[in-house]
């Protein structure tokens, strides 16, 4: 479910807070949709996104309506479901329910109107008739008179014996009682002649809260320039993708985010490069993509083919682990081995892993990358693993990204602008040797020049030998 | 009609009881009485609970308030639910309160209903905005001055104080008292640009410096105080104070030597707990106290009986009070 997954995907997080949601309801349908794993579905949904960004283009103007309508619209769950527990309902409730059927018409004619219509929503209107005797249609409610003719002399009755002051307290309160008794029953039978418009009600809230979020979901995709991704039979293709939220961070930054693309066959595929190069990313953005899809929202990419999954794996070792005694090998390799198993279980899975065993030393480090992803080769499971490690077995596939590789010119080169002088774009490897970059990216990071001196001692002195 | 042709000036009113059974309710059933032939649409709510059938704590009886037609009432669902009248549901809000969420509905009959209302200041300031985008003229607010809410009635544009026997049955004492908590309600407000500023600080004790800068002197509160006195001047002598002022805190500013120059700015006359011999001797050395929200007071009103029978001399009473006060002073029973 979204509300379990958004907790630690990230960035998934960053971009729920940007759904423009209107409704309570949109954003209870958004938490409680459920990873969608069949093709049609995702396919349906992603349609009535599309349909609805081009209605962006074409008629902003109905959006505008439709979501003002839906501002004003309350989660009414609870009322409809006391409706279909057959039970009455007090004044407060029945106005719950008169001004959601309101709005909810509203947007029906508004729909109409512009004869655009992109969910079925139920016909209120003989709800609202009985809600609303005198057509007025103003949001208020309490037992009209109308409902009983009974009820309406009752009622006279006791007004005419309040604007005689010579009345007694005890003949008025006669009187109120009377026309509560008369109310009562006038209120039962309008509750068992509306509950039978419960499940069309129900019916309404459903589809009003998904209208909510399909346009919360286009305007999100039109804003960051998000794309319709189709459903792939074999390779995730992805071209031009970014990660949203980085993206964000550095326009606030006044920098520009480097779009890379990238293709996942059903097998392992290792990505190496230099620190700071932006791998961790990659995954993250990979993982976040693959979600984004299967809960029917359009990609930051600039044109995808994904293929479905049934589960997204991804161990990127920033979870805490000191709290349960465990140290970051252990709490990583518990994790790996886990995602080992799970994917031997089911196939389908995309598996990203960053660094892999790189809490370690490097001889085993080294053994333990070769062995997962020789797993996942065999097992052609769908998997990506980051790492810094040299001599990895020829048969995997490997991306490097590309570093710093660009003309720098004069220019010198600090963390405050290796954004611009990183590429960060993925090519395909295939001598397997890992770039040294280390010592450069840290001095860059103005570390502590002693620390770098010695270092490169450390290692000229190695290399003589 | 006594006090009423001020109340037009004003689109929202609080009434508030200095003690309980000082004749608040009848204060505001005769403001309401009045108000009945005005064409102004008048809706009516209150902090916290109150309009209660008996008295919660001395069990005495106690009027309920009347609305006639066409009123407009907010109370929590709970209380809606007792009304004695015929009423239309025109909003439920959003949030709920500890008694449910508050139903806003206009009177078709006259009756009598239970009022209770928002908690928060915030709270009650949405609430009247909200009311005069429904066409509300006149919001009168039933104001319990209790030290245990956080919503104050200094919020309203204008204020209406019920005081009486039941707050001191001496009447040189219940002068006194009255007096004190009118002085209070008569501390000048602060110029608008500060009071911008102000709006937004919500916790703290702020020193203004003397190019007018805010300056956070990193006390939290003014109950901590005595572990951090020597904070509290190095940003000059003016402050503003978010959160209550105790009387071990105006006491120890009373007794600083540059006394003359101390500026003290709290939120509204609420906000200050002080006893009114240790505000009365820090403002008689000189230091001086300004408030962030004033509302205008129109009158006082007096209930000389007290919850246990006692009778107070009206006329003594009440041309007690009006010697020290400049508003003028009702007899609650006699109007």
């Amino acid at each position: 479910m979204f509300r379990k997954i958004v907790a630690h995907t990230s960035g998934l997080q960053f971009l729920m807070e940007d759904l423009d949601l209107r409704s309570p309801m949109g954003r209870r349908c958004l938490l409680d949709s459920k990873m969608m794993c069949c093709k049609n579905e995702i396919a349906t949904e992603l349609n009535l996104v599309d349909q609805l960004v081009q209605i962006l283009d074409l008629n902003s103007d109905l959006i505008f309506k439709i979501q003002n309508k839906l501002m004003h619209c309350r989660d009414i769950r609870g009322s409809v479901n006391n409706l279909l527990g057959n039970l009455v309902l007090d004044d407060v409730e029945l106005f719950e329910i008169k001004v959601f059927a309101l709005l909810a018409q509203e947007i029906v004619e508004l729909q109409k109107e512009e004869k655009q219509s992109f969910l079925e929503i139920q016909d209120l209107s003989e709800l609202i008739r009985l809600l609303d005797p005198q057509n007025t249609k103003i949001p208020s409610f309490y037992i009209y008179d109308n409902y009983s003719e009974e009820l309406a002399e009752a009622r006279k009755e006791l007004k005419l014996a309040k604007s005689k002051n010579g009345d007694s307290d005890f003949e008025i309160e006669a009187l109120f009682s009377k026309s509560q008794a008369i109310e009562a029953k006038v209120r039962e039978d309008l509750c068992s002649k509306i509950s039978l418009h419960g499940a069309g009600l129900a019916n309404a809230l459903q589809q009003l809260a998904h209208l909510d979020l399909l346009i919360a979901k286009a305007v999100q995709a039109k804003k960051w320039n998000f794309s319709k991704a189709t459903v792939s039979e074999g390779n995730t293709i992805y071209r031009g993708l970014f990660n949203p939220m980085i993206k964000n961070e550095l326009a606030n930054q006044n920098k520009d985010y480097q779009a890379i693309d990238i293709e996942l066959e059903s097998s392992v595929c290792v990505i190496t490069g230099a620190n700071m190069a932006g791998k961790t990313v990659v995954l993250k953005t990979l993982a976040l993509c693959q979600y984004l899809f299967q809960f029917g929202f359009f990609v930051p990419a600039a044109s995808a083919q994904i293929s479905i999954v049934d589960q997204v794996m991804i161990s990127v070792g920033d979870e805490q682990s000191e709290l349960n005694g465990l140290s970051s090998f252990a709490s990583e390799m518990l994790n790996v081995s886990r995602m080992v198993k799970d994917s031997k279980s089911h196939k389908n899975v995309l598996v990203l892993i960053d660094e892999l065993a790189r809490t370690t030393n490097p001889v085993e480090g080294l053994a333990i990358v070769n062995a997962v992803a020789d797993i996942f080769y065999e097992g052609k499971i769908r998997s990506v693993i980051t790492t810094h490690y040299s001599g990895l077995k020829s048969k995997f596939r490997k991306l490097r990204v590309k570093g710093l590789d660009k003309d720098l010119g004069a220019n010198v080169i600090t963390h405050k602008n290796i954004n611009s002088y990183m590429d960060y774009s993925l090519v395909e490897d295939l001598e397997g040797e890992v770039p040294h970059e280390a010592l450069r990216i840290a001095s860059l990071l103005g570390i502590d020049k002693e620390i770098i001196d010695r270092a490169q001692n450390q290692l000229a002195s190695k290399n003589k030998l | 009609m006594p006090f009423l042709n001020d109340i037009d000036k004003y689109s929202s009113l609080s009434i508030v009881g200095l003690e309980k059974n000082t004749g608040k309710t009848e204060c505001l059933n005769y403001v309401l009485s009045r108000l009945r032939d005005s064409r102004k649409q008048i809706a009516l709510t209150s902090i916290g609970i109150d309009g209660e059938n008996r008295d919660q704590v001395t069990q005495t009886n106690k009027p309920e308030i009347e609305l006639s037609e066409g009123m407009i009432f907010v109370t929590s669902e709970l209380h809606y639910k007792q009304r004695k009248l015929i009423s239309e549901v025109i909003d439920v809000s959003r949030q709920s309160t500890s008694l449910g969420r508050l139903v806003s509905a206009k009177a078709l009959t006259k009756g009598k209903v239970l009022l209770s209302g928002p908690v928060s200041n915030h709270s009650i300031k949405e609430l009247i905005a909200d009311l005069k985008n429904k066409g509300v003229e006149l919001c009168i607010v039933d104001g319990a001055l209790s030290r245990k809410s956080i919503g104050s009635p200094a919020v309203t544009e204008a204020m209406i104080l019920a005081t009486g026997a039941a707050l001191s049955a001496n009447i040189t004492q219940l002068v006194y008292k009255t007096k004190y908590v009118y002085d209070l309600i008569q501390l000048p407000e602060i110029e608008m640009k500060l009071k911008t500023q102000l709006s937004e600080v919500d916790n703290g004790i702020w020193a203004i410096d003397s190019e007018g800068k805010f300056q956070d002197t990193g006390i939290s509160s003014v109950l901590l105080i005595q572990k951090e006195k020597d904070k509290l001047f190095q940003h000059g002598n003016c402050f503003f104070v978010s959160g209550a002022v105790t009387d071990q805190f105006l006491d120890f500013l009373k007794n600083q030597k540059q006394i003359s120059e101390i500026k003290l700015i709290v939120r509204d006359f609420t906000r200050v707990f002080a006893s009114p011999e240790t505000y009365y001797a820090f403002v008689k050395r000189g230091g001086r106290m300004q408030v962030l929200n004033k509302t205008n007071l129109l009158a006082i009103t007096i209930n000389p009986v007290s919850p246990d029978g006692y009778r107070l001399n009206s006329d003594e009473l009440k041309n007690a009070l009006q010697e020290k006060v400049n508003v003028p002073v009702y007899d609650i029973k006699k109007l």
